[in-house]
């Protein structure tokens, strides 16, 4: 049987009535899973395999309930970085750098539905990418070395000095702070313990949702304290709940880059969602003209990142079902509940249960479906979280907040680690560093550090490691893309000045 | 309404009157897996969850809690500082765990702070390469790596003192080669190995049978010695010869277990051994335990107590020996 | 002035923790690195940020779009941070109900809210995320001197 001959028979596994409704089940405990700070897809995935496997639920069914979790946490995460400035997921940071002035303008109706529009095309191409490339993609997913995600991380920081704007030292302090953060803890190839002061609980360093709740959460509650003490309420939900035609164009370019550009990062084992929605926005900035909006609402710098996030949260079901390799921790997690099933993925998943691939598939799109068909009537419902004064809202955020940061160590010291990581943000802010540039540090410090010092370990120190395949030369080549583009524009609008001086 | 508020009340009835039958159950049992979900932890975690409600030892299943943080170090110290009299919380280890212990990365507390309760299964070390690979058997590998030590990059899902380092140590040490003059890159645990391995950035993965069998069934890998006392059971892995079998007198297995705080009564740890010594025995836990890739390793109460600090005293002479510690 | 503080302190710990870095060896390793080499460059890195925030502090004065401070809001917001502190601090020692319900009460009330509202606000939050995310969503919440109540 073909490709489509499979995936036709996936579609009627997703689509049995039985499968359909856990299909929403699991879209709307994802939704509210993703959109609790501190709360993502591992924790919603985690949650949801002890309560299928005591069900009893069939392993497709099961398969389709945690995928459709999956992307229900994606889509949940950015309604309370595009409403209240506090991403509720690590991989809607970046979400929030547009997604939050649009709200404060007004158009938190807007900008939650062109989000959900964005994710569900980053979703769509994504799956099909899935469909077509899956066996292809794993060769490219292995391919991706040490050097390799080196080089790509020398990309990142590249796409991250896009961010500087009118503030080049202060950003460039904030991302060292990032790039020193992360390597707190147990270095990962000598096993030293560094900068941990003899704290077991900086042992396996700063974890990433302590850094986010902190820095965005916490600094925020602060920021809102004052706010209230000037008697300001900051954003209210008003006008259009829904984009228009003029918007979609708009965004459209920027969704189908975004959405390829998600799903190769997606399917590389190492990178993630964060990464993806990260470097899109930033590339996307690079390429929008002069004049562009970004950072102040614009909305192709909310689409890139949501698109680019659910793109690459179907993308990570590449390694996972062709080679059994987890490509976020969310899928190490669907991979363990697959073992208890005694399914184990790899190549030979396709041949042995082929109903369980395409099934899975297939109920991809099936969610992502749903997702949109819920989400946009929900934003009305969404919005009016806008509406709760602030003091019944700001202690609820406060205590999710807090639960969040506990239940990733179910100790108190990181609730502490929280607070002097939010008052610490707080301050920065205060003197106007950008605190995006430390997260976005934070979160390729390490991949960066690590893999290059793997790269070298590999090759005894050689640095021709780093040129030495054909993908580092295509990154290379990106690297000086992303550098010559500015300084090409810069001098190609000086000649035209010089022109029109010439001619006048 | 009436209906429901009906079974509502026939099952707290219910409820309680279990409660009373088993007076001695600990009071809301939680699991400690020290690490994020989807690891080994968290299976051992899940498997006595699953085991214990199945054989009808608890009548509410198991919490299971993360606790993330150096090999269990961070659930160790809290179970001994914060919470040391807690009955209904057992906490997973591993051998992994044990090996930390004996070079002094669990802080201030040694391998007696804890009272060692249940040790539930094993799996063991192995050796792979790629299915490609010029090297067959140890022979092979250990002759080009003593060859030109440079030449083999042998990769592994730990730091240098974890235990896929030790275990590499081991056998280089038995085929007549200073770990030291090993090329060895730690990666971040067994997705990212896997990875390395198949795209031939590294050529030897020490890694974990349980691990790697997918892939050898897939076709992909080899692995070309077991690091077990003899053959292990089953279709593939029989096939797979050990370390011994082959001349290089090195085993490694990786037990998985569980411990409780040192203030515990001694009627509640006999409750616990005692539930655990029926699970061990049934059959139902037998094919749970497979289901999850362990091989048997049962032992409970005070031998298990003698065998993990032998373990200990093993591992702290082996760090020692190697170098890692003073 | 601000800046300068910042600044100085920047450099002052970029090089406390370079002096604590400088020790940071493998027993043995096999890389070329070495784990010290990536936290020096860094640190070096933020203390040439901050000698340039202590010598030219103007130049990274941008147009900030925050609210300037008062020392109202510096009460308030020292008050919130303490409110955080003693929160995590009986977080498991009275047990999430009763540390949430005091928690709550006093941010309600620091956010405008009036008493009333506050211990209604508190109330509900502290048993409502209790059920939420203790029984519902499965993230195991400690009970505290609560505990006995629980069977």
């Amino acid at each position: 049987m073909d490709t489509f001959g499979y995936l036709g028979q996936g579609f009627g596994v997703a689509l049995s009535p039985y499968n359909l409704l856990t299909a929403l089940c699991g879209t709307f405990i994802g939704t509210i899973v993703g959109l609790l700070p501190g709360l993502g897809p591992i924790n919603g995935v985690a949650l949801l395999i002890p309560i299928a496997f005591a069900l009893g639920l069939p392993p497709e069914t099961a398969l389709i309930l945690l995928a459709a979790v999956y992307l229900g946490c994606e889509y949940g995460g950015r309604i309370s970085s595009i409403l209240l400035n506090i991403p509720g997921e690590a991989s809607a940071v970046v979400t929030a750098f547009d997604g939050y002035p649009l709200a404060q303008q007004g158009k938190a109706g807007v900008a939650l539905s062109i989000s959900a529009w964005s994710s569900f095309v980053g979703g769509l191409m994504a799956t099909t990418g899935v469909v077509l490339f899956a066996p292809l993609l794993a060769k490219w997913a292995v391919a991706f070395g040490p050097a390799e995600y080196f080089v790509l991380m020398i990309f990142a920081i590249v796409c991250l000095a896009g961010m500087a704007g009118d503030k080049p030292v202060k950003t460039a302090i904030a991302a060292c702070i990032g790039l020193f953060l992360s390597c707190i803890g147990i270095d990962a190839n000598s096993g030293v313990y560094r900068f941990t002061f003899g704290s077991l609980g900086l042992a396996d360093g700063i974890q990433f949702v302590v850094l986010v709740l902190g820095l965005f959460s916490v600094s925020e509650i602060l920021v809102l304290l004052e706010r209230t003490h000037h008697g300001e309420q900051a954003v209210k939900a008003s006008g259009r709940m829904l984009f228009n035609v003029k918007e979609m164009m708009f965004v459209l370019a920027t969704n189908i880059r975004s959405g390829i550009a998600g799903f190769v990062i997606g399917v590389l084992p190492g990178a993630g969602a964060t990464l993806a929605s990260a470097v899109t926005y930033m590339s996307e900035k690079r390429l929008a003209s002069k004049d562009n909006k970004f950072g102040n609402g614009d909305l192709r710098g909310l689409a890139a990142p949501e698109t680019a996030n659910s793109a690459s949260a179907c993308g990570s079901m590449v390694p996972m079902l062709t080679l059994g390799i987890p490509g976020s921790g969310t899928t190490a997690v669907m991979i363990g509940a697959l073992t208890l099933y005694n399914i184990t993925p790899g190549p030979l998943l396709f041949q042995n249960q082929p109903e369980i691939v395409w099934g899975l598939i297939a109920s991809l799109f099936v969610a992502n479906t749903m997702l949109i068909v819920m989400n946009i009537p929900l934003i009305k419902f969404f919005t009016k979280i806008l509406a709760v004064p602030y003091w019944a809202l700001v202690p609820a955020i406060a205590i999710i907040t807090s639960i969040g940061v506990y239940a990733v160590h179910a100790t108190t010291f990181d609730l502490f680690l929280m607070t002097g990581i939010g008052v610490a943000g707080y301050i920065l802010r205060k003197m106007d560093f950008p605190l995006s540039a430390i997260l976005l540090g934070f979160i390729l410090g390490g991949l960066m550090e690590q893999n290059l010092r793997r790269a070298l370990s590999i090759s005894n120190g050689d640095l021709g490691i780093l040129f030495s395949s054909p993908i580092t030369w295509v990154v290379w080549a990106m690297v000086v893309g992303m550098i010559a583009l500015p300084i090409w524009r810069t001098y190609r609008r000086r000649a035209e000045r010089r022109a029109e001086d010439a001619a006048a | 309404m009436k209906l429901t508020l009906q079974t509502l009340f026939f099952s707290a009835t219910c409820a309680l009157f279990a409660g009373q039958a088993l007076a001695d159950e600990p009071r809301r049992p939680e699991c400690i897996a020290p690490a994020a979900p989807g690891g080994g932890f968290d299976l051992t975690c899940k498997l006595a969850q699953s085991a214990l409600v199945q054989e009808k030892l608890l009548s509410s299943p198991m919490r299971v809690t993360y606790m993330p943080g150096g090999i269990g170090a961070v659930a160790y110290n809290a179970v001994v500082a914060q919470r040391p009299a807690d009955e209904g919380t057992i906490t997973a280890f591993s051998s992994g765990s044990l090996l930390n212990l004996a070079q002094g990365k669990f802080g201030r507390f040694d391998e007696s702070a804890v009272k060692w309760l249940a040790a539930v299964g094993t799996s063991y070390g192995a050796i792979a390469v790629r299915a490609d690979s010029p090297y067959k058997t140890l022979d092979d590998l250990l002759a080009a790596i003593k060859k030109n030590p440079g030449s083999v990059v042998i990769g592994a899902g730990g730091t240098v003192g974890s235990q896929d380092w030790m275990q590499t140590a081991m056998v280089a040490k038995a085929g007549g080669i200073d770990p030291k003059q090993m090329r060895y890159v730690a990666m971040e645990g067994g997705g990212e190995l896997a990875t390395a391995l198949l795209g031939g950035h590294i050529q030897v993965a020490s890694t974990d049978i349980a691990d790697s069998v997918p892939h050898v069934e897939a076709g992909d890998m080899r692995i070309l010695a077991v690091l077990a006392d003899k053959r292990l059971p089953g279709e593939t892995v029989s096939e797979i010869p050990t370390a011994k079998e082959q001349g290089y007198d090195v085993e490694w297995p990786v037990i998985r277990g569980f411990y409780v705080g040192p203030k515990v009564t001694d009627e509640a740890y006999a409750w616990w051994k005692d539930a655990f010594d029926k699970l061990l025995a049934s059959d139902d836990f037998k094919k749970l335990r497979e289901d999850r890739e362990l091989y048997p390793f049962a032992m409970t109460g005070d031998e298990l107590d003698a065998y993990v600090k032998e373990r200990v005293a093993h591992y702290r002479g082996m760090a020692k020996e190697f170098g890692l510690t003073q | 002035m601000s800046q300068r503080i910042f600044g100085v302190v920047l450099l002052v710990a970029s090089i406390g923790l370079a002096l604590s870095a400088w020790g940071y060896q493998a027993p043995f390793s096999y890389e070329p690195v070495g784990p010290r080499a990536y936290p020096l460059l860094l640190l070096s890195l933020l203390a040439l940020g901050g000698i340039y925030l202590l010598v030219k502090p103007a130049s990274a004065h941008a147009v900030s779009n925050e609210p300037p401070l008062d020392r109202h809001v510096v009460r308030k917001v020292t008050t919130c941070v303490v409110l955080l502190v003693i929160y995590a601090a009986v977080f498991e020692l009275l047990g999430f109900i009763p540390a949430s319900t005091v928690f709550a009460i006093g941010m309600a009330r620091l956010y405008g809210g009036s008493w009333r509202a506050s211990v209604i606000a508190g109330l509900l939050l502290g048993v409502g995320m209790y059920l939420l995310f203790d029984k519902l969503l499965d993230v195991p919440l400690p009970l505290g001197i609560l505990s006995s109540l629980e069977i």
